[in-house]
C-alpha cells in the first residue's frame, strides 16, 4: 500500500515536471476556469433594442409601445416612418427587431376587427429573436385580452363572465432548475465536463504517447494519479466555480463523485487507448482539441439526444462525456438521486474496463517486450 | 494524416442537425381532473408537432421525478374538477413546469405547450363554456383581437437550425485552421535554424513562411467551400447576399486562422505549446462570436476578446451577406474588421520569423 502510494505520487510529480502535460492538466483548467464564462456573466437577454415604426399615432398604438417597451427582454430605442429607415438601423446593428404597427391599428380593435402588427427579428440570434417575439406577443396578447374584456363589459357582460370568455382557462409556465433562464447557469458546468475530459486526454497524450507504459506498479498507479487529480478538478469546476459565479447548485456532493470518478475512470482508459492508436503528442492534441465542440452537441444538453439520428447517438456513447455530462448535470444542477443514474455510472464502468483491455492489448502488442 | 478528418467532422455535424427543429419531444401529463375536457387537453398537446406525451404520471410527485431523471422535458399539471370549473367559468389554471436546466430544450418545450393550451383554450374550453349556457353565445368571438406577423424575410425558427449549423462547421474549421498552422509554423522553430533553413529555401520570410501555410490554406478554403455546399445545397439554405463578397470573407477568413495560427507557434517556439495556444484561444470561440448568446449582452473583456478571434468577424459578415442580404456597404467596416486581423496576425507572425531567421545566422557571423 505505502508502495503504491509513492508510486501515485511519483506519477504526479512526473506530471509537474512535464511543461505540457503541466500547462494542459492545471494551468489551462484555471485560465478556462477564468476565460469560459466571461461571455456569459450577463445571463439573461435584457432590454434587446428595436425600432418601432407607428404608421396608426392612436392611444391604442401608444398603450402596446408602451407595454412593448415596459418588458424586460426588449427597449425600444427608436421610432421612424418608414420601412427603409428601419432596415437600416437594423443592419447597422443599432437595433435587432422592427415593430410595425399599421394605419386603421385602433379602428380595427374598436370595431372588433382583427388588427394585426408585424414583427421582424433576426432568427439567426435566437435568443434576441425569442427575446423580441416573446415581448411583442405578451404585449399583444395582454392588450388584446383587455380591449375583447372592455368590449364585452360595454355589451353588458358582467367582469367575471367576460374574464372566463377571453381566457377559459389560465395558463402558467414555471421554469425549473435554472428558474432565470440564466445562460451561464447552463453553459457553464456543462462545459466544465468537456473540458476536463479533454485536458485529461490530451494530458494522458502528452505523457504517454509513443513511449512504453513504465512496469510494474506504476501502470495502475499512474491513472489513479490522474484520476485523482481530477477528481480534485471536478470539485473546482462543478463545486466551487457556481459558488464563484452565482449558478445553481442543488447536487449532493457524494452523489457528484458517484457519477464523476467512474467518468474519470472512463475518460483515463480511454487515454490510454487512445495513445496506442495515436503514437504522438502532437497528433494526440491535435486529433482531440477539433473535437471538444462536436461532442458538446451530441450530449443532450444544447440540443435535445432525441433529435440526433440514432447511429450517430449510439456512435456517440462510445465517449464517456455523451452520457456523462447530461448525469452530472441532472445530479449537480438539478437534484437527481443516486438511482436515477446508476445506468449511466454501469456505462461508464464498462467503458472504463472496455478501454482498459483495449489500451492493454494494443500496448502489448506494439510493445511486446515491455512486460 | 490530416487528409478527410475535417471533412468527416462536418458531416458529422450535418448529420446531427439534419433533422432539423426537434420534434416529439417527450412531456409528462399529470391529469388529476380525468374529464373529457381534461383528456381533450391531452390529446392536444400529444397532436402537436413539438411535444408528445410519454408519461401519463399519476401524482406530481411521479412526474417531477421523470422531469430530474431525464425521462421528459415537461410536466403538463391538469388540477382536479378542471372541467367542472371550467364550465362554471372559474377560470383554471393549467400549470407547466419545464426544464430551463437544458436551456435550449426547455424554450422549445415550454412555448410549444403555452400555444397548445392556448389553442385548447381559445377553442374547446370556449366552445364548452357557451355549451354549458356560462356565457352568451353573441359574445363570443373566434379571433384573436392583435395577431403577430413574423415577417418571412428575416428567417423563422426553421433556419436557426440551418444557422446553428452553419455557424458550428466554421468554428470547427478556424480550430483545424489554426492548430495546422502552429503545428507546422512550430516544427519549424522547435529546430536549431529552423526558420533560416526556411528563409532560405523560401527566398525571403514572408515567400518560405507562405510557401508553407498556403497548402494548408488552399486545402481549408475547399474544406470550408464543402462546408457551404452543404449549408446551400444539401439543406436548401436561402443566400441573399454578394457571392464575390462573401467569397472574399471566406478566404480572409482562412488567412486570418492561418496569420493566428502561425503567430501562436512563433510565440510558443514549439509545437507542443503552440497547439495548447491554439486550444485554450479557439477551443472556446463559439461562446465568444455571439451566436449562441448575444454580444451585445456580454461584459467588455468577453466582446474584446471575441473580437479578436476570426470566427467573430467572420460570422457577422456572414449574417449580413447569407440572411440578411445587407448591401455591401454594411458589411465594409466587418470586413475591415477581418483584415485588419490578418494584418496584425500576419505582421507579428512575420516580424518573429524575421528575428528567429537572424539570430543564429549572426550567430554564425560571429562564429
Amino acid at each position: 500500500m505505502r508502495r503504491f502510494l509513492d508510486a501515485v505520487l511519483d506519477s504526479i510529480f512526473r506530471l509537474f515536471a512535464d511543461k505540457g502535460a503541466r500547462m494542459t492538466m492545471v494551468v489551462s483548467i484555471l485560465i478556462y476556469a477564468f476565460l469560459y464564462p466571461q461571455p456569459y456573466t450577463g445571463e439573461v437577454v435584457r432590454d434587446v433594442p428595436i425600432v418601432v415604426i407607428d404608421q396608426d399615432g392612436s392611444t391604442a398604438s401608444r398603450e402596446l409601445r408602451r407595454r412593448v417597451d415596459n418588458s424586460d427582454q426588449v427597449a425600444v430605442v427608436a421610432h421612424t416612418d418608414g420601412l427603409p429607415a428601419a432596415q437600416e438601423m437594423f443592419n447597422a446593428r443599432k437595433v435587432y427587431g422592427v415593430l410595425i404597427i399599421p394605419p386603421d391599428f385602433e379602428q380595427d380593435l374598436l370595431h372588433g376587427r382583427q388588427s394585426p402588427i408585424a414583427a421582424f427579428g433576426d432568427g439567426s440570434y435566437f435568443l434576441l429573436y425569442g427575446a423580441i417575439s416573446s415581448a411583442v406577443s405578451s404585449a399583444a396578447n395582454s392588450l388584446g385580452a383587455e380591449i375583447r374584456v372592455s368590449r364585452l363589459t360595454a355589451l353588458g357582460v358582467d367582469a367575471g363572465t367576460a374574464a372566463a370568455l377571453v381566457s377559459p382557462v389560465v395558463i402558467t409556465s414555471v421554469p425549473q432548475f435554472n428558474p432565470n433562464g440564466g445562460y451561464a447557469s447552463f453553459a457553464v458546468p456543462a462545459a466544465f465536463i468537456l473540458i476536463i475530459q479533454q485536458t485529461l486526454l490530451i494530458g494522458i497524450g502528452i505523457m504517454h504517447a509513443g513511449k512504453p507504459a513504465r512496469p510494474g506498479i506504476a501502470r495502475v498507479a499512474t491513472p489513479t494519479a490522474y484520476i485523482l487529480l481530477y477528481t480534485f478538478w471536478v470539485a473546482v469546476t462543478q463545486l466551487l466555480l457556481p459558488v464563484i459565479y452565482g449558478l445553481p447548485q442543488v447536487g449532493h456532493p457524494i452523489t457528484l463523485f458517484a457519477i464523476a470518478v467512474p467518468f474519470l475512470m472512463a475518460v483515463t482508459a480511454m487515454g490510454f487507448a487512445l495513445v496506442q492508436v495515436i503514437p504522438t503528442r502532437e497528433g494526440m492534441i491535435f486529433f482531440l482539441v477539433v473535437q471538444g465542440l462536436p461532442l458538446f452537441f451530441i450530449t443532450g444538453v444544447s440540443w435535445p439526444i432525441e433529435s440526433v439520428p440514432d447511429p450517430i447517438r449510439w456512435l456517440a456513447m462510445a465517449v464517456p462525456s455523451t452520457s456523462a455530462m447530461s448525469a452530472i448535470i441532472r445530479v449537480d444542477q438539478m437534484g437527481a438521486s443516486l438511482s436515477m443514474i446508476i445506468p449511466i455510472v454501469k456505462l461508464q464502468l464498462a467503458l472504463a474496463v472496455g478501454y482498459a483491455a483495449i489500451a492493454y492489448a494494443l500496448h502489448n502488442w506494439r510493445f511486446p517486450n515491455s512486460s | 494524416m490530416l487528409g478527410p478528418f475535417p471533412l468527416i467532422l462536418m458531416l458529422l455535424l450535418s448529420a446531427v442537425f439534419a433533422p432539423g427543429l426537434p420534434s416529439n419531444l417527450p412531456v409528462a401529463v399529470v391529469d388529476q381532473d380525468g374529464t373529457t375536457l381534461s383528456r381533450q387537453a391531452v390529446r392536444m398537446i400529444d397532436a402537436t408537432a413539438d411535444l408528445a406525451v410519454t408519461v401519463r404520471a399519476t401524482s406530481l410527485g411521479e412526474a417531477q421525478d421523470a422531469l430530474v431523471s431525464g425521462a421528459v422535458y415537461a410536466v403538463i399539471f391538469i388540477p382536479q374538477s378542471m372541467g367542472r370549473d371550467l364550465l362554471q367559468g372559474n377560470r383554471p389554471e393549467l400549470v407547466t413546469f419545464y426544464n430551463n436546466q437544458f436551456l435550449t430544450v426547455g424554450g422549445i418545450v415550454s412555448r410549444a405547450s403555452r400555444q397548445a393550451m392556448g389553442t385548447f383554450s381559445a377553442g374547446v374550453a370556449t366552445q364548452a363554456l357557451v355549451a354549458n349556457g356560462a356565457v352568451p353565445e353573441a359574445a363570443v368571438e373566434a379571433v384573436v383581437p392583435i395577431p403577430v406577423q413574423r415577417s418571412p424575410l428575416f428567417n423563422p425558427a426553421l433556419d436557426y437550425v440551418q444557422f446553428l449549423l452553419a455557424a458550428l462547421m466554421p468554428t470547427v474549421l478556424q480550430i483545424f485552421i489554426t492548430a495546422s498552422a502552429a503545428l507546422t509554423i512550430g516544427s519549424d522553430v522547435q529546430h536549431p535554424n529552423g526558420m533560416a533553413r526556411l528563409t532560405r529555401i523560401g527566398g525571403s520570410s514572408i515567400t518560405g513562411i507562405a510557401g508553407k501555410l498556403a497548402p494548408y490554406g488552399l486545402a481549408y478554403l475547399l474544406t470550408l467551400i464543402f462546408a457551404d455546399v452543404i449549408i446551400f445545397g444539401a439543406f436548401d439554405a436561402p443566400f441573399n447576399g454578394n457571392i464575390w463578397l462573401h467569397g472574399a470573407y471566406s478566404a480572409s477568413f482562412v488567412l486570418a486562422c492561418l496569420c493566428l495560427g502561425g503567430m501562436l507557434a512563433m510565440i510558443a517556439g514549439e509545437t507542443v505549446g503552440a497547439l495548447g495556444l491554439t486550444g485554450v484561444l479557439t477551443g472556446p470561440a463559439f461562446g465568444f462570436a455571439g451566436i449562441s448568446f448575444p454580444r451585445i449582452t456580454m461584459n467588455t473583456f468577453a466582446w474584446i476578446w471575441g473580437g479578436l478571434l476570426p470566427l467573430t468577424a467572420y460570422l457577422q459578415l456572414r449574417t449580413d451577406q447569407v440572411l440578411r442580404g445587407a448591401p455591401i456597404e454594411v458589411s465594409l467596416p466587418a470586413f475591415g474588421w477581418l483584415l485588419g486581423q490578418i494584418l496584425l496576425y500576419g505582421s507579428v507572425l512575420m516580424f518573429l520569423v524575421a528575428r528567429s531567421a537572424q539570430v543564429p545566422a549572426k550567430q554564425a557571423s560571429i562564429a
